[in-house]
């Protein structure tokens, strides 16, 4: 079905070749994982599949994808798009309509195909997927989980013979995840070719037959999912993969809690049109300490950290740190918010203006002392757009810190992280602890175990259940284990 | 995102054509917007204001519609009043100035607003492949009503950050303020820009088929009665003109 001849592809505004000398033959209906640390080349492997590369992204290309026994080189896209359907990372910018309707009919309508088989077709994944409650309505208005399904029911309706999807977990809740799953069996018992390009694992090990391991754009390995399962997670560490057996429960780290110190929220009530989004009426949490807020699509999580960060309109709630009160603008001088797009709160032209910019005086040695500790020491010239992703993200963390905020609040910062990437946040949040109180929105239950102190469960806008120090037993001592073996690796390279 | 903005679940009242809403729009940034016609369709200028208002009520926008009923008389009241005592000077032209662009310009934005409210992409498809306009036009304005609400996205998340950082008019870097909200708005929009084209193309999006389009749209009673409204200005102004 699919085949690359020594593939060799190389991006035009970049240095290092993307792939190196890929050659690879996947049958119809296998279904294949594609993984590897950040920046392997899994992207890129998967443009290739649906014609991207070389036709909409521009680099050197040698070598031959055949996809059918054609050249996808010499196929126009629109003729590949007939065979391949794409599921991309970001849902938020995979839909070319409002209404999930019309976006279902979109790729027929693209084909040509007559109105009347289009609806049928519309019915079929419609009944299929179970989606019915989703028709009509607006796709803006959906969760992360809702649109990722629109997603993947626009490709079902084109009904190509090869999916392609491109991390798409990575902005979606564990039940989301499930919901996913379910999509992907379905194709595969109809026969469907499926890759998949991902960084969480555990999910597809009942999906995937075969397993291809990417680094710095050559194949390492190439093994049934049979085999790879049984890898122990220290061989897969070495290769910057998470877990296949992922520990999914939402564990906090044990430890001792620094101090006795609280902050206290009250009345942190939020309705919606009439429509209770947030129900919490006190809250005591330890000061200075790491909190992860978990729950499901539309729990109310991000209701609640716009709420902490005084950023929600006629919110009424206050928060007690330190014996004084806060509520709504002193709230908001208080507390900072990392977003999940970082590129949204970047401003200035170099790091140095960037992180001073909210501070009142400026103090050399302040600013010094925080851009060592977070490694931007030699970056400080740059342009923070330049930079990478975890570096933009300590970038927003440096200025947070140099303007004396009491809360640093993270929204999913390891969403699409690979296994050393995450640990670097989780590293990165460590830090912080004992000087700020940090609040973490997350899916991530690696990184709760990794660096958060609580855990805080929402559920339909009510907390209900936190767990202040966890308990772990035997996970801890595995833990430092991987952990050591990362130091380690990394260390050498 | 504000369920407000949301064509397909929402009461969109009374169902027009969306052929027939963009005549209006036409119609009423001729004649009460750019004053076309002269005295003949003066008295209808004000019949024209009303139209945005009324389809508003009927889609169940009471409080948009009404602020806006309120702006408009008042303004023109104001107007009237201040060429009656004869005002002048500084005082006359600010009133004329902001008062005058606002009652001009409300019944037409507000159109508009109707028009990308209270249509799918899919029905402004259909209209404007009913007009037989080419699909390189019909592309790009339709992504334009898909990008429309991601701008609004993208502008409420960088408020949001601005504010964090104390970034306000009020505050020290209020000079910036423009520059400081749009380097990171560009680099956004640009980026999603790119994603999005991405995923059209491998939905087959500038084939050299003919596209389909399962909406069905078709002039109905009301549609009629719209369209002869818009006549009579129209007629009027040519009239004039072939006098």
């Amino acid at each position: 079905m699919i085949k690359f001849e020594n593939v060799n592809f190389k991006y035009a505004r970049s240095k290092d070749a993307s792939l190196n000398n890929v050659s690879l033959k996947i049958k119809k209906g296998e279904t294949v994982l594609i993984c590897g640390e950040s920046g392997c080349g899994k992207t890129t492997l998967v443009r290739m599949i649906n014609g991207l590369i070389p036709h909409y992204y521009e680099g050197e290309m040698s070598g031959k994808v055949y996809l059918n026994g054609e050249e996808t080189s010499k196929r126009m896209l629109y003729e590949t798009a007939k065979t391949v359907g794409s599921v991309f990372q970001n849902p938020k910018s995979q839909f070319f309509c409002v209404d999930s309707r019309s976006e279902l009919a979109f790729g027929p309508e693209n084909m040509g195909i007559n109105e009347e088989e289009i609806l049928k077709r519309i019915d079929k994944t419609v009944s299929s997927m179970n989606i019915n409650s989703l028709m009509d309505r607006n796709i803006f208005a959906m969760s992360g989980g809702e649109k990722q399904k629109i997603a993947c029911a626009s490709v079902d309706t084109l009904s190509p013979k090869v999916c392609v999807l491109d991390e798409p977990s990575s902005n979606l809740s564990l039940e989301a995840i499930e919901d996913l799953k379910e999509t992907l069996l379905m194709w595969k018992k109809e026969g469907k070719t499926i890759i998949v390009s991902e960084h969480r694992l555990y999910w597809l090990k009942d999906i995937c037959d075969r397993v291809i391991c990417l680094n710095n754009g050559e194949i390492i390995f190439d093994m049934p999912m049979k085999k790879f399962k049984n890898l122990p997670d220290l061989k897969l560490r070495e290769y910057g993969l998470r877990s296949v057996n992922e520990n999914l429960s939402m564990t906090p780290l044990k430890s001792d809690l620094n101090n006795k110190d609280y902050i206290t929220f009250e009345n942190f009530n939020y309705s919606y049109k009439n429509f209770d989004v947030l129900h919490i009426d006190k809250l005591e949490i330890p000061r200075n300490e790491v909190i992860a807020i978990v729950g499901p699509n539309g729990a109310g999580k991000s209701t609640f950290s716009k709420c902490i960060c005084g950023l929600m309109k006629g919110f009424k709630g206050t928060a007690h740190i330190g014996g004084k009160k806060y509520k709504g603008k002193k709230l908001l001088q208080k507390s900072y918010m990392v977003m999940q797009d970082v590129n949204h709160q970047l401003f200035c032209e170099t790091v140095l203006d960037e992180i001073t910019l909210g501070m009142d005086e400026l103090n050399e040695k302040k600013i010094t002392n925080i851009l060592n500790k977070l490694g931007l020491k030699s970056l400080s010239k740059r342009h923070p757009m330049s930079l990478s992703g975890g570096q933009k993200q300590r970038v927003a963390v440096a200025s947070a810190l140099l303007c004396d905020k009491e809360i640093i609040l993270f929204d999913e910062p390891t969403s699409g992280l690979d296994f050393y990437n995450m640990e670097k946040v989780a590293n990165l949040i460590g830090l912080l602890r004992g000087k700020k109180t940090v609040f973490i929105v997350t899916h991530d239950p690696d990184l709760i175990r990794r660096c958060a102190t609580v855990v805080l469960h929402l559920e339909k806008g009510h907390i209900v259940n936190s767990n202040i120090i966890g308990v772990r037993k035997e996970y801890e001592k595995e833990e430092e284990e991987y952990y050591g073996a990362a130091v380690s690796l990394c260390r050498q390279s | 995102m504000d369920d407000s903005n949301n064509p397909a679940k929402n009461n969109r009242g009374l169902y027009l054509d969306p052929r027939t809403k963009i005549l209006f729009l036409i119609t009423i940034t001729t004649f009460a917007l750019g004053g076309a016609g002269g005295r003949r369709v003066e008295m209808l200028a004000p019949v024209l204001c009303m139209v945005p208002f009324l389809l508003l009520i009927t889609a169940k926008r009471f409080k948009t519609a009404l602020v806006g009923i309120i702006l408009l008389f008042a303004s023109s009241i104001l107007l009237e009043f201040a060429n009656k005592i004869n005002m002048s000077g500084l005082l006359y032209y600010l009133v004329l100035g902001s008062f005058g662009i606002l009652s001009r310009f409300l019944p037409c934005i507000m159109m508009g607003r109707y028009l990308m409210e209270s249509t799918t992409v899919s029905e402004f498809n259909a209209a404007m492949k009913k007009l037989h306009i080419s699909d390189k036009v019909i592309i790009p304005l339709s992504v334009m009503f898909r990008f429309f609400p991601t701008v609004m996205d993208e502008a409420e998340s960088i408020g949001w950050a601005m504010k964090m950082r104390g970034i306000s008019l009020g505050g020290k870097h209020a000079s910036k303020i423009i520059e400081y909200r749009m380097v990171p708005f560009m680099t956004c929009c640009v980026n999603i820009g790119e994603e999005l084209s991405a995923a059209a193309l491998t939905r087959g999006l500038g084939g050299e088929v003919k596209r389909t389009n399962i909406c069905k749209i078709g002039f109905r009673l009301q549609d009629y009665f719209s369209v002869a409204l818009c006549l009579i200005p129209w007629i009027l102004l040519i009239m004039d003109v072939v006098k």
